[in-house]
């Protein structure tokens, strides 16, 4: 295995990222090292095929990919610390839980909570529609969430959202039924008489289209 | 795959191009597709200016009683006027999408039946090719949800999502 600040020298150099002195010290070690001169021509090779073929700018798979990817990121970090603090715990923490001078007054406190739920068992709160999570890519935009019981609807308010321009007109449609289509990725909707109306699909990056747009 | 695809979409266009009183060749399923439930979508304009209101005439939706009263307790606004309307399968294996307009539509992902009735959702609301907002919801019937959108002349566009009974 390389060590590596050798990995790292060897990817500066396939890259042209070096100075000319460091160029030179790293290329004087292909007379001594044939196996390390092999790898890095080779390698460089392939990193001038790929650059040769692949597009010098690419579009992103879908509008919001890089914060899908924060996202799941961030998730990822956060399940990570979960796992490593359960990792952590055992037996002896547990105990150490029950040393604590509140331990007593906490659980007399949930004994009670488990106690009235269990007297009165919540016959509202399952009835409702409920947003367990919610997140807008555009930072501007800020997500709300709350039951407004005098209209018995769940709210999801989106404040911070641009205008629709007012000259724009905006038409509705009417679907009654739609047809999924698996092996074309589509889906195609029909209005009240059977009449198909549109069309969703998605292109080669995964973007949807309507169509007739 | 991806010239069929987009062969198939070019007819589509074409087809609907050359009339909207010839119907458009649909692509028929021959497959009933397992589901989770059925949604009606709605998108809904909402103005204080009678004279606003664009003139459309979707007929109310009758398992949702009383929708322009709930809508006002949450929404300040006197006119609430039905632009489109859609139900849709909420399909269990594949993506389903809700589009009573396409400035506004729903894309719903199912995470399968809630503890205490209702169903699992990943929603996604989109403005053309950018997502608003994403929400794990949990959608239960008789509680609609009520999405405040974007602002549009002097009101707002509103879409409304609920789980019917069926």
């Amino acid at each position: 295995m390389k060590h590596p600040s050798e990995e790292h020298d060897l990817v500066r150099w396939i890259d042209g990222e070096m100075n000319e002195a460091e160029r030179a010290t790293f290329e004087e070690r292909f007379k001594h090292e044939p196996a390390l001169a092999t790898e890095a021509r080779t390698m460089r090779a392939m990193s001038a095929s790929l650059r040769a073929h692949l597009p010098a700018e690419m579009r992103v798979p879908h509008a919001d990919y890089f914060n899908t990817q924060i996202e799941v990121r961030i998730t990822q970090i956060a399940l990570d610390e979960a796992r490593a603090k359960q990792g952590g715990t055992g037996w002896s923490a547990a105990l150490q839980w029950l040393r604590q001078p509140w331990f007593a007054l906490a659980g007399t406190a949930a004994l009670a909570v488990v106690g009235f739920v269990l007297l009165y068992p919540d016959t509202n709160g399952a009835s409702e529609s409920v947003i367990l999570s919610s997140f807008a890519p555009n930072t501007h935009v800020q997500a709300r969430t709350y039951h407004d019981s005098g209209a018995e609807a769940t709210v999801l308010m989106l404040d911070g959202l641009d205008a629709v321009p007012a000259e724009r007109k905006v038409s509705g449609i009417n679907i009654q039924r739609s047809e999924v289509e698996p092996e074309l990725a589509s889906t195609t909707m029909f209005n009240g008489q059977g009449t198909a109306v549109l069309m969703i699909s998605r292109d080669a990056l995964g973007n949807h289209l309507i169509s007739p747009h | 795959m991806k010239a069929f695809l987009s062969a198939l979409t070019l007819s589509f266009c074409v087809a609907s191009a050359f009339g909207q009183e010839q119907a458009a060749q649909p692509v028929v399923s021959s497959v009933k597709h397992a589901t989770d439930g059925h949604v009606w979508g709605a998108l809904i304009f909402a103005t204080n200016q009678a004279d606003q209101l664009t003139g459309a005439k979707e007929p109310e939706y009758s398992d949702l009683p009383r929708l322009h009263e709930r809508l006002a307790r949450v929404f300040p606004f006197k006119h609430f006027e039905i632009l489109g309307q859609h139900r849709q399968d909420i399909f269990r294996e594949y993506e389903s999408w809700v589009v009573p307009s396409r400035e506004l539509f729903m894309k719903i992902d199912s995470k399968g039946p809630a503890d205490k009735g209702g169903v699992n959702l990943h929603l996604q609301v989109w403005r053309e090719h950018q997502v608003l907002v994403k929400s794990d919801a949990v959608l239960r019937k008789d509680s609609p949800l009520f999405i405040g959108g974007p602002p549009w002349k002097d009101g707002r566009l509103i879409f409304v999502l609920f789980l019917e009974r069926k």
